[in-house]
This record gives C-alpha cells, sequence and structure tokens, in this order.
C-alpha cells in the first residue's frame, strides 16, 4: 500500500493545478504575465534526486505517466507534457548522478528543469499551434514569472517531502540497490 | 558494451520522439468526440476534481471576500441608485413580454430563436495551461445533455463554448481562447441591427474580442451591446457577448472590425450555465421524423 502513497501525492497535485489561478490574486491574472504551475514536475525533480538510485528510473516513469495526464485534462493534444515531463526528468536524473542530494542541488535542480520543461513545451506548441510569440517574449512574460512561481512551491515542499521520499526509497528500493 | 547502451538510448529517443508525433497528428486534428478510454479517464479524475474543488475554492473565496468587504459602501451608494432606475425598467419588460406572447399566440408561433433550457453546472478545474488553452471542466457530460459545440453562460454573459464532452464531465473553451476555427455569428443591436462574426480569437493586448465582418457602410457607435445571433445554427440568439469599444476599418479596407470588451467576467467562474436550444439545431440535433418539422429545420 504505501507504495501507492506516491502516485496519490502526484495525482492530488496534478489535481490542485487545476485550481492553481484560484491562488493567485486577479490583478496578477488579468496582467500579461503567465504563471504555468509545473508542480507535477517540481515532485518529480524532488524524487529523481532524493528517491531514484542511479539504476532506477521512477522519476521518468511517472513524468511519463502524469504528463499524458496532464495532456488529457488540461490540453486538447496528447503527448506535448508527456513527452516534455519524461524527457526533462531524464535529463534531472542524469546530471543528478554527478551531484550531491542537498538543499542547493534541489533548488538548482528544479529550476534547471522547470525551465527545460517549460522551453521545450512552449517549443513544441509553438510549433503545432503556429503561436506567435517571439522567444524574447516569452522569456519575460512566462519563462521568468513561470520559474519564481514554481521556485516558491520548490521552497514550500523542501520541509516536507525530501524525509519522506528518503524513508520510502530505503523501504522500497534497498532490494533493487542491492543488485 | 558502452557503445551497445548508448544506442539503445538513442533508439528509445527516437521512438518516443516517432511515438509524440503520431499522438500530437491524432489528437489535433477536429474530432467529433473523445475515444471511450479518455472519457473514461477524464470522468473519473472529473469526480476526485470535485471532491477538492469546493474546499479550495472556499478557502481562496475567504480571502477574496475580506478585500470585497472594503469596497461595499461605495457599491452600496451606486447599486442603490441603479436599483430604482432597474426598477422602472423592469415593469416595461413585463409589460412587453406580455405582449409578445399575446401576439405570438396570435401568430400561432411558440417557438422563437431566443428560446433555450439552461443546464445548470459547477466548475470544477481551470487549465492551468494559460497559453494555449483557456478552458475550464464542468460537472455536466453527456448523461445530462450537454453536447460538443453548445453555449455556455454565466450571469454576465456569454462565456464560450462546449470543445468537448465525456459522460459526466465536459471541457469548456473560454471565449478569450478561441482560435481561428472557431466563429460566431453575432449581432450588433441597434435601430437596425447589424451582422458579424466573433472571429480569430481575443486580443490579448486589448482584452477584447474581434468582431469582423461588418459592412462598411454600418454605422456603429462605442458603446453598443453585442450579442449572438442564432443564425449560426447552434447558439440561440440574444446571449449577451459585450460592448462595443472601438470600431476600425479592417486590414483589405473592404469592412469595418469591432473590438468587442466582454460582458463576461473569464477569471472568477464558479457556475455556469450550458445553453441548449429549444429551436431545431441542424448541428446538434438528430432529423425530426416530423415532416413540417423538417422544412422548418432546413
Amino acid at each position: 500500500m504505501k507504495r501507492l502513497l506516491l502516485p496519490a501525492i502526484l495525482l492530488i497535485f496534478l489535481i490542485l493545478e487545476g485550481t492553481a489561478t484560484d491562488f493567485l490574486p486577479k490583478e496578477w491574472l488579468l496582467s500579461d504575465y503567465f504563471m504555468i504551475p509545473h508542480w507535477v514536475f517540481v515532485i518529480l525533480v524532488y524524487i529523481a534526486i532524493f528517491y531514484d538510485f542511479d539504476s532506477t528510473y521512477y522519476c521518468v516513469f511517472y513524468g511519463i505517466i502524469f504528463g499524458f495526464l496532464f495532456d488529457l485534462l488540461y490540453t486538447d493534444i496528447l503527448g506535448v507534457y508527456m513527452f516534455t515531463y519524461g524527457i526533462a526528468a531524464y535529463v534531472i536524473h542524469g546530471v543528478k548522478k554527478l551531484l550531491h542530494a542537498n538543499m542547493f542541488v534541489a533548488i538548482l535542480m528544479s529550476i534547471v528543469g522547470v525551465a527545460l520543461a517549460d522551453a521545450l513545451i512552449f517549443f513544441l506548441y509553438s510549433s503545432v499551434q503556429g503561436f506567435v510569440m517571439t522567444w524574447k517574449t516569452y522569456a519575460l512574460m512566462s519563462l521568468i514569472p513561470t520559474l519564481l512561481a514554481n521556485l516558491v512551491f520548490t521552497l514550500v515542499l523542501y520541509p516536507f517531502l525530501p524525509p519522506l521520499l528518503y524513508k520510502w526509497s530505503e523501504e522500497q528500493l534497498a532490494s533493487q540497490k542491492a543488485v | 558494451m558502452p557503445s551497445f547502451f548508448r544506442n539503445k538510448r538513442l533508439i528509445l529517443i527516437l521512438v518516443s520522439i516517432i511515438f509524440l508525433v503520431a499522438l500530437i497528428g491524432f489528437t489535433i486534428r477536429d474530432r467529433e468526440n473523445l475515444t471511450l478510454p479518455e472519457q473514461f479517464l477524464q470522468d473519473t479524475i472529473g469526480w476526485v476534481q470535485t471532491a477538492f474543488h469546493a474546499p479550495v475554492q472556499f478557502v481562496t473565496g475567504t480571502f477574496d471576500n475580506v478585500s470585497d468587504i472594503k469596497n461595499t459602501y461605495e457599491q452600496n451608494k451606486v447599486l442603490k441608485q441603479k436599483l430604482l432606475e432597474d426598477r422602472n425598467l423592469l415593469e416595461d419588460i413585463q409589460l412587453l413580454r406580455k405582449e409578445n406572447k399575446e401576439l405570438r399566440s396570435m401568430l400561432d408561433k411558440n417557438e422563437s430563436l431566443g428560446g433555450y433550457t439552461p443546464i445548470q453546472a459547477t466548475v470544477i478545474a481551470r487549465g492551468p495551461e494559460e497559453r494555449w488553452y483557456k478552458q475550464l471542466t464542468i460537472n455536466r457530460g453527456e448523461q445530462h445533455g450537454v453536447q460538443k459545440g453548445m453555449a455556455v453562460i454565466t450571469g454576465e454573459g456569454m462565456i464560450g463554448k462546449i470543445q468537448s464532452t465525456s459522460q459526466v464531465t465536459s471541457t469548456i473553451q473560454l471565449l478569450s481562447g478561441f482560435g481561428g476555427s472557431n466563429l460566431i455569428h453575432a449581432k450588433v443591436v441597434g435601430d437596425d441591427n447589424q451582422y458579424g462574426l466573433i472571429e480569430g480569437g481575443y486580443d490579448e493586448e486589448k482584452k477584447a474580442l474581434l468582431l469582423k465582418e461588418i459592412p462598411y457602410d454600418a454605422k456603429i457607435e462605442k458603446g453598443q451591446l453585442v450579442v449572438s445571433s442564432g443564425m449560426g445554427g447552434v447558439f440561440p440568439s440574444g446571449l449577451e457577448i459585450g460592448k462595443v469599444r472601438e470600431v476600425v476599418i479592417d486590414e483589405y479596407g473592404l469592412t469595418q472590425l469591432a473590438y468587442v470588451e466582454p460582458a463576461a467576467d473569464f477569471y472568477e467562474i464558479n457556475h455556469v450555465s450550458v445553453v441548449d436550444r429549444d429551436m431545431f439545431s441542424p448541428e446538434l440535433d438528430e432529423q425530426p421524423e416530423d415532416p413540417n418539422e423538417e422544412e422548418e429545420g432546413q
């Protein structure tokens, strides 16, 4: 049963993303800045750093599943978030092998990961939809606010999530580590 | 065998890119209906969303209420004034409505293009991907009579139309997120009505909808009301869309273009009505069996 807790947490945050705009003041929503919540992805970064061992790829696996659900629930085109979250989680998992797991690495990885994911999503959608927004406007209006908003979320989660993940990792994945 | 693993990784990435392209290609076309697994997942998660949305709404609503109280006094003053004016209007409307009914019964024509049955629904989620998809999920679906393409209104005016439906949930596309393929036939209400199309999406900078294809000699003034015309075949007539803010000659110089300020608030939406029009709709309804009605429909 304990194994289901992690997917359950991811699912809850996926659903809470659907209410994310309620948390922001209306004046912000009416402005030209876009803040896209990548809460699921931030949790995936934590999973990559504190849960996965070098040989396990749970972050990629969950990234594909919950990216797909995001596509299904909140957009019309399937596959964009699925692909992006999968690839970005894989990159984070690869980089993490070179670094120690501590607070600064977690924050740095979440910033890099969210920036990578958001830019990839922007690239994919703008090539599919033919949306006219230059990279410069995107960086100013969308990428920077998104990074800040998700950085706040990363910091909020930091006291709670890593200890839990570390514990679950020892309990659930110890056998795989031995192999 | 390090090179072998390298290749495997490369092949995996290539295969996933092909898979991505295939999925995008499958979903980007204009689909009539969602596939069954999609409907099943949407409905199941919609159920969980309903459970989460209410508490979140309560918490965030409380903060909004506190800031609302600050403005109450000013609002109260203005509203009292308005109430007096409206009372006279109400009597007029009642008289007109009664007269309209009598005249209709004389003509033996009871259906009108403006008649509709509202389906009440609650918003259970708002898409977080604001850049491309301005959409809402509501807790009513095919089981309750919601169909793709129906108009969605709040008390203030039209907010969008149904994008896709599942059995017990459906997705609304907001007017502010309209793409080029979505059109609404609308009229500008005046002494003689002028018709145009809400087309080509939403001007993010001006915060206004674009009403195009208005004849070049039509006289339209700032502040005139824009409502749906009902001629598009799906929406009933008379749903308020917004007010004209500015009229310009369009890019080709042949027709006029009006910037329409939306009547509804696209950000604070909790309860909506899906509009099922009473008049036969060629797109939504089955062909009627009664031959008389059929003539009317076509």
